[in-house]
């Protein structure tokens, strides 16, 4: 049986309005799962059923075989890492940290030893006696951090933790989050309306859309193989194009008025339906000789460079795409206005179950 | 930019002169009880009057009591308004703001009308004077403590010691009331200023407070009242100086709190 397990889970305030809707999920002992989606999607409300500070309207919660649905917040040991990280201002970082065990009556010299033992952990040895308004936001989180640590919580969960700070902070904190929380074995909720750090630091990603789940996956199925058009959208770009079912059978598609075929053939759909479907940027690429693929005429129509890559717009009869090439000095770039072939393969054309037959 | 300068000061001045001298005079005024020198005598005998320490040992106590009972009262509530209920706090403020509204002398009627006569006499008690005091050290209790409350963030603040498994007499003790001291202080001073002088309640009611027997001193003599008032101007100055003192160390804190 899963370590935490979420079973039919549903949030109103008061009204009608379901700010989360049917929430099923199962997550194991030590894994990282991630709440991707939109402001408002239910990500926070889900998160804080599980830390007690709000109340299911509906389903149960249980983490290591015990129902906790309707357990005070104070008696669940589930440590919190909050987006503005909610340092106690009047205490030290020491303090801080040691706050959970203070209030547990632990021994002053264990306190110290954890204290030290975190602080070390978080690379922030020698802070113990700062205060927080002396420290920068990342070195406020990852006290924070620590202070969420100290109980062994069963579970960790962390409220979009990196939002508040800059770029470049945010990657090197979300790999030190990561390899942290490996190296600890803990169990973790991840809230974010960031796809790139839900994708390169979680064992599985849940993607959720107005109060309910689109899809759960490793970051790998939910980029490549997106089930329903909202994630396919909102997890990287993509060309969505609506295109007449030519042969189900063979996986034919008539793309304004060009032939392309899906590796794998269509249920549920007879010929001369419209479906929709979507192609990433990055699985397009110019016509080399040999290709044995979908092939594909159109115009170019502007040419972005974007750091390492290079975004290209071209227009196939009324539809535009994007295709994002590696940039590198010997690229042989078209110029606007010409016109140009372009190939993908078989598997690159997904074909979305919702609105495919709009 | 010079111009500016010397009108500031030129305005700067007129304050000061406007401020200062009547206080001046008043001090002034109050050393010429001998005739022909200044002395200290009024100040003498203010003080070597007993019922000088009756009175002001009197609104001493029942200021203590006032701001007990009122910190009590509105900690805990804009603590709660805060977490739980932001919705009603409109209400909340305005229900603070009603000395501000209904005045002390029609207060203080209502009150000896209800509770004067049988079957609730509380007239014989000081508990009337203190409900009397503490609603009108409301407005500044819970403004103090309500901006204290929202330079912190209230909530979260309270959601992290909660997870971290305190029970609510750790959050008010540890976490909440340290991070209110600049402001509760502040309302604790302007409470004590308040009812230190205050004088319809206590006349009203007919308890020997501070404020009536500056009132009676006031009418049957000349010096002393002048060299009292002087006095309860240095008391005040004490006051604020002393808040200053104390607020200056976590000024600084509550502020990069509450920039978050
Ligand atoms: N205390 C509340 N009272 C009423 N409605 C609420 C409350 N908390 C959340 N909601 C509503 O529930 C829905 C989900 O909110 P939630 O905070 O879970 O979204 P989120 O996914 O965390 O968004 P964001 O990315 O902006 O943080 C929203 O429509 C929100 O307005
Ligand atoms: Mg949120």
């Amino acid at each position: 049986m899963a370590y935490l397990t979420i079973n039919g889970v549903g949030k109103t305030f008061g009204s009608q309005h379901w700010a989360v809707r049917d929430f099923n999920l199962e997550i194991e002992r030590g894994e990282l799962v991630s709440f991707l989606g939109p402001s408002g999607c239910g990500k926070t409300t889900t998160l804080r059923m599980v830390a007690g500070f709000e109340t299911p309207t509906t389903g149960t919660i249980v983490v290591d075989g015990e129902d906790i649905t309707n357990q005070p917040p104070n008696q669940r040991n589930v440590g919190m890492v909050f987006q503005s990280y909610a340092l106690f201002p009047n205490m030290t970082v020491a303090d801080n940290v040691g706050f959970g065990m203070m209030v547990a009556h632990k021994p002053k010299d264990e306190i110290q030893k954890r204290v030290s033992e975190l602080l070390d952990i978080i690379h922030m040895a020698g802070f113990g006696n700062r205060f927080p308004h002396q420290l920068s936001g990342g070195q406020q989180q990852r006290v924070a951090l620590a202070r969420a640590l100290a109980l062994s919580p069963r579970v960790l969960l962390l409220d979009e933790p990196l939002s508040a700070l800059d770029a470049k902070i945010r990657v090197s904190l979300r790999a030190e989050i990561r390899s942290i929380q490996q190296q600890l074995g803990i169990t973790a909720i991840y809230v974010t309306h960031d796809q790139e750090e839900a994708l390169s630091l979680s064992d599985r990603v849940v993607v959720m859309n107005a109060g309910r789940m689109e899809q759960v996956g490793a970051p790998f199925e939910i980029y490549n193989f997106p089930t329903t058009e909202f994630v396919a959208q909102f997890v990287g770009t993509l060309n969505t194009v609506s295109a007449d079912v030519v042969d189900p059978k063979e996986g034919i598609l008539r793309l304004e008025g060009q032939q392309i075929q899906t590796l794998e053939s269509l249920d549920g759909v007879k010929a001369n339906d419209k479906v929709l479907t979507a192609i990433r940027p990055e699985r397009i690429s110019f016509l080399a000789d040999g290709e044995k693929a979908n092939l594909m005429e159109g115009v170019i129509q502007s040419i972005t460079f974007l750091g390492s890559i290079v975004r290209i717009q071209f227009q196939v009869g009324n539809a535009e795409f994007h295709m994002d090439t590696f940039n590198n000095p010997q690229l042989d770039l078209p110029k606007i206005g010409d016109k140009v072939q372009v190939t993908f393969s078989r598997r690159a054309v997904l074909v979305l179950t919702s609105g495919g037959t709009a | 930019m010079r111009k500016f300068n010397v009108w500031a000061w030129f305005i700067f001045l007129v304050g000061v002169l406007y401020f200062f001298i009547p206080l001046f005079s008043v001090f002034e005024f109050s050393m010429r009880m001998l005739k022909g020198r200044y002395t200290f005598e009024a100040y003498r005998v203010a003080f070597s009057d007993p019922a000088f320490y009756e009175h002001f040992g009197f609104s001493l106590l029942w200021a203590a009591i006032t701001l007990v009972v009122s910190l009590l009262l509105v900690v805990p509530t804009a603590y709660w308004v805060h977490w739980r209920l932001p919705k009603i706090r409109p209400a909340v403020e305005f229900v603070t703001l009603m000395p501000f509204v209904v005045p002390a002398v029609v207060l203080v009627f209502g009150l000896i009308r209800l509770y004067g006569s049988p079957p609730l006499t509380l007239t014989t008690t000081p508990i009337l004077l203190i409900a009397g005091y503490v609603v009108l050290s409301l407005p500044y209790m819970y403004r103090a403590v309500d901006t204290g409350l929202r330079a912190i963030d209230v909530r979260t603040l309270t959601e992290a010691a909660l997870s971290m498994g305190a029970g609510w007499g750790t959050i008010l003790g540890r976490v909440i009331f340290p991070n209110l001291r600049t402001a509760i202080l502040s309302g604790v001073f302007l409470t004590f200023a308040i009812v230190m002088g205050e004088f319809t309640f206590a006349s009203l009611l007919v308890w020997p407070a501070f404020g009536p027997y500056m009132e009676e001193i006031g009418a049957m003599r000349a010096y002393t009242p002048q060299a009292l008032s002087v006095v309860s101007f240095l008391l005040t100055w004490a006051s604020i100086g002393l808040l200053q003192w104390v607020g200056r160390g976590t000024a600084a804190e509550s502020q990069v709190a509450g920039a978050r």
